[in-house]
């Protein structure tokens, strides 16, 4: 609650057209002074705040005379044009003088100069002007800006702050380029004032402020301004996330599931060396699928790390992330169950080539090899399908070599089973 | 403890202490220790300037006074106040206009007088309505870099001196 008068000094050299700073440079300044005037004003109601335009034909030139009034102030910044170049010395000497014919001398007094072009000045000039302001009881916060130009300055403007600070009053800012100008300066002790943590600053801000300093807090919401929202917002996001737990304990349980059928279901074709080649078009299809699985695992993994990053908490795209991840996992595993890929393709009976992508169609995936096994089954698509003789001897061969295969280990679990297999043979 | 002037009263009780306004104070030895009661009189705490020798102190007062004389007192010979200028209604005289202008009188200090704080005679007719006064400290007695002070006081009497207590008296009378 520092009560101050602030002059705000504008840079509009021709510098200021570059568009590092959206959208210019001049108008991202602009704005800034609107927080920062706001900021202000907010502060204390009896805080003033005038502008200085830095660069012109003529010098540099007071637009707004100190003013609680922040239409002014507004008004005035709509007005800057970009032309010539900047003279601080003079600029700062004419804020000074702006300062000391304030109307309440209870003020402090506070120069905030925007500097975004290279500076002409002798550092020994600055120095002597930056005395003569510390004398003169003036602080004065730097805002360095513009990527060259806060290079070629920084050994000047730190010459300066260092003659012009007194009681740690006066700061040096340097905001690199392609970032909101404004954005940077609320959270510095331009905005916050040098007494306190910022939370008197940042209450003065408002809207404006609220918005912009959001990357400092959990939900883009200030605790101390609305503790309510900031409740709200963190017990809807621990239940969303109690949610997802449970949603991704229930796919693991299913998955386990899954994968108990897939393994027992897969050993028995891979003994077959005939009932192998009937897989080789399906396995085909279930690689394919799996490099695609893959691909979105990549990708859920990517989008569950932005997630991470991202405290805003998106909940749609948590969800299918996690779907995408359970649907590439059930994918492998299933995969990983099948025979040996290496295995070349045995020459194979014209009847089971059709037959196979039938399978692969019905079982989508894990249920492939349980359907397999099962005989009865396998026999009746046989029978259904056109110009497959069940009855041929080749087809026989197959089949009885499969229950062969099969039936050791059959017989160890379900005996009624293979019982009714027979009876359908 | 502090001197006195015949018929005339300490005035540290009409200043108008926030308005008071010191430039090129160092923040460690605000003018606090200069003016204040109790402060002042401790030869420990002074005001000291900050970048160079000068020294600029604003003292507004809370209604109209006639200034009389003038107290300034330093620690030490080297680094106290050797020529001030007075000011007299200026409210926003700055380092500029203080060395340039003539002011409503200027002293040359004697440094006994300086250390041992005797009060200094201003031109009482030129004192006469006295809103504000502003002292400026222009050099030292050794050209230091730095001015330390440790009292200032102003005698004089206030325009409206009007004491209730006696006013009540002479009624029952």
């Amino acid at each position: 609650m520092v009560l101050e008068a602030t002059v705000v000094c504008v840079d509009n050299s021709d510098f200021m057209i570059n568009g590092d700073y959206k959208p210019t440079r001049l108008q991202a300044q602009a704005e800034a002074v609107n927080l920062l005037a706001g900021a202000k004003t907010g502060s204390n109601p009896e805080n003033t705040v005038g502008v200085l335009s830095l660069a012109g034909v003529r010098g540099p030139k007071v637009l707004a005379t100190p003013t609680p009034d922040l239409g002014r102030v507004l008004s005035c910044m709509q007005k800057i044009k970009p032309e010539g170049s900047v003279s601080l010395i003079q600029g700062v000497q004419i804020a000074q003088l702006a300062l000391k014919h304030r109307q309440n001398k209870n003020q402090r007094q506070r120069i905030v100069a925007f500097i975004g072009s290279p500076l002409e000045e002798e550092e020994k000039a600055l120095v002597k002007v930056a005395k003569k302001l510390k004398k003169n009881n003036v602080s004065i916060d730097i805002v360095s800006f513009g990527e060259e130009a806060a290079e070629k300055n920084a050994e000047k403007l730190d010459a300066f702050l260092a003659a012009v600070n007194s009681n740690d009053s006066s700061h040096l800012v340097t905001v690199p380029p392609g970032t909101i100008l404004s954005d940077i300066l609320l959270s510095t002790p331009v905005f916050m004032g040098d007494n306190d943590g910022g939370s008197s600053g940042m209450g003065g801000m408002g809207g404006g402020g609220g918005g912009g300093g959001a990357s400092d807090f959990e939900f883009g919401v200030d605790p101390n301004l609305d503790p309510e929202l900031a409740l709200a917002l963190r017990v809807s996001m621990e239940e969303e996330r109690a949610r997802q737990e449970a949603q991704a304990q229930r796919e693991r349980e299913q998955q386990q599931q899954d994968e108990g059928g897939a393994t027992t279901a897969a050993d028995a074709p891979s003994e077959g060396g005939k009932a192998e080649g009937s897989q080789v078009p399906g396995e085909v299809d279930m690689k394919s699928a799996e490099g695609a699985g893959a691909g979105k695992e990549a990708e859920a993994a990517a989008s569950a790390a932005e997630d991470g990053k991202d405290a805003d908490g998106d909940v749609e795209m948590t969800d299918e992330a996690i779907l995408q991840q359970a649907l590439a996992m059930s994918l492998t595993t299933a995969a990983a169950g099948d025979p040996d890929p290496t295995t070349p393709a045995p020459t194979k009976e014209e009847e089971k080539t059709p037959a196979a992508p039938t399978k692969t169609d019905g079982a989508g995936g894990s249920g492939l090899g349980a359907m397999l096994e099962d005989q009865s089954f396998v026999t009746s698509v046989l029978s259904n399908l056109p110009g497959v003789d069940v009855s041929d001897a080749n087809v026989q061969q197959v089949l009885s070599a499969l229950k062969e295969k099969q039936s050791p280990k059959r017989s160890r679990t379900d005996d009624g089973d293979e019982d009714h297999e027979k009876d359908d043979k | 403890m502090t001197a006195e002037v015949k018929g005339q009263q300490d005035l540290v009780d009409l200043i108008e202490w926030n308005s008071v306004e010191v430039l090129n104070q160092s923040s460690g030895h605000p003018w606090v220790n200069a003016v204040k009661k109790g402060y002042r009189d401790d030869p420990g705490l002074y005001l000291e300037s900050d970048c160079d020798e000068q020294l600029l102190i604003y003292l507004p007062f809370t209604q109209q006074v006639k200034l009389h004389s003038l107290l300034i007192q330093g620690p030490e010979r080297e680094t106290a106040p050797s020529a001030i200028k007075v000011f007299v209604n200026r409210s926003s005289v700055g380092f500029d206009e203080a060395e340039s202008e003539v002011g409503t009188q200027t002293l040359e200090l004697e440094s006994d007088d300086v250390l041992e704080g005797k009060p200094v005679a201003l031109k009482y007719v030129k004192f006469q309505k006295v809103q504000s006064v502003t002292v400026f400290i222009s050099s030292n007695f050794d050209d230091e870099d730095v001015t330390k002070l440790s009292k200032l006081v102003l005698f004089g009497t206030p325009q409206f001196t009007t004491n209730m207590g006696e006013w009540e008296k002479a009624c029952k009378t």
